[in-house]
């Protein structure tokens, strides 16, 4: 497949994953599975729509501190392949309709490995401007985005 | 992290306290006087103040004083320190894939012991 890298808006994660393909798939596909680790604790994830289908829904909800649920990811699938990859993004939602304010699409991919699996993740983003726009923590304005992703920073140092 | 100048540990620290960031994120609305900052949370305001004032000392807000009346607001300067936004967002995927990798590993350990 055709993708070419833009490396000031798309970033890639690559991670041998000591479990098989279908363990993986199911941690990613099960949504009580799946709530468990989208969000960096003591934050929790409620997953409303997960449609695993090219089209379909993909509706999360997030709660900080434990407040009330707040909208989170809402986005739409566009490739599902049983065991191997899972392609979303967020300027679709549902249905392949246009979201209201579209950054990104996700790819992520699951390869054997002689010791697990390669699980990797290929997120392109728009542009940087509209990252005010984005609402990854559940913030609805641009320096609450920046303070929850340097939260998000503060937990990965701790 | 080696990128990111030391100005941004007062930051960090700052935002290491769930507090403090929540009242980074209600300011991120718009200003606020103090006594609607508190309201939120259950401490006293003496307790509250230190919040605030560890907030105004990394420059993460600046208040002002207008009659009896404080207010606070966010600065935007600090946050323009982060310019790296791409690398805000590589932390969060890692720390998802992180997060992904632990639930698997120990998903599987429980199968294992049953």
């Amino acid at each position: 497949m055709i993708r070419p890298l833009d490396p000031d808006l798309d970033l890639t994660i690559s991670r041998v994953i000591k479990a098989p393909r279908s363990a993986i798939w199911s941690a990613w596909t099960d949504p009580a599975s799946f709530e468990q680790w989208w969000v960096p604790a003591p934050a929790k994830s409620k997953v409303l729509e997960m449609d695993l289908s090219p089209g379909g829904s993909f509706v999360t909800q997030i709660s900080e501190n434990g407040g009330p649920f707040m909208p989170h990811m809402s986005g739409c699938f566009l490739a599902i392949d049983h065991l191997e990859r899972i392609v979303f993004t967020n300027s679709l939602v549902g249905g392949w309709r246009p979201a209201e304010s579209p950054l990104m699409t996700a790819i992520i991919t699951l390869r054997d490995h002689p010791t697990g699996t390669e699980y990797s993740a290929h997120v392109m983003h728009k542009n940087n401007a509209d990252r005010k726009m984005h609402e990854e923590m559940g913030f609805y304005d641009g320096w609450g985005t920046v303070t929850a992703q340097l939260a998000a920073l503060v937990e990965r140092r701790a | 992290m080696g990128q990111y100048p030391e100005r941004l540990d007062g930051i960090f620290q700052a935002l290491a306290d769930p507090t403090r960031r929540a009242v980074l994120g209600r300011l991120a609305k718009g200003p606020a006087g103090i006594s609607d900052l508190a309201k939120p949370f259950d401490m006293t305001l003496p307790s509250f103040m230190k919040h605030i004032h560890l907030l105004e000392g990394t420059g993460l807000i600046r208040t002002r004083k207008e009659g009896r009346v404080r207010t606070c607001a966010l600065e935007t300067k600090p946050f323009a320190v982060v310019e790296a936004w791409l690398s805000a967002q590589r932390a969060i995927w890692e720390a998802r894939t992180d997060r992904l990798e632990q639930f698997v590993i120990t998903a599987q350990e429980k199968d294992k012991k049953k």
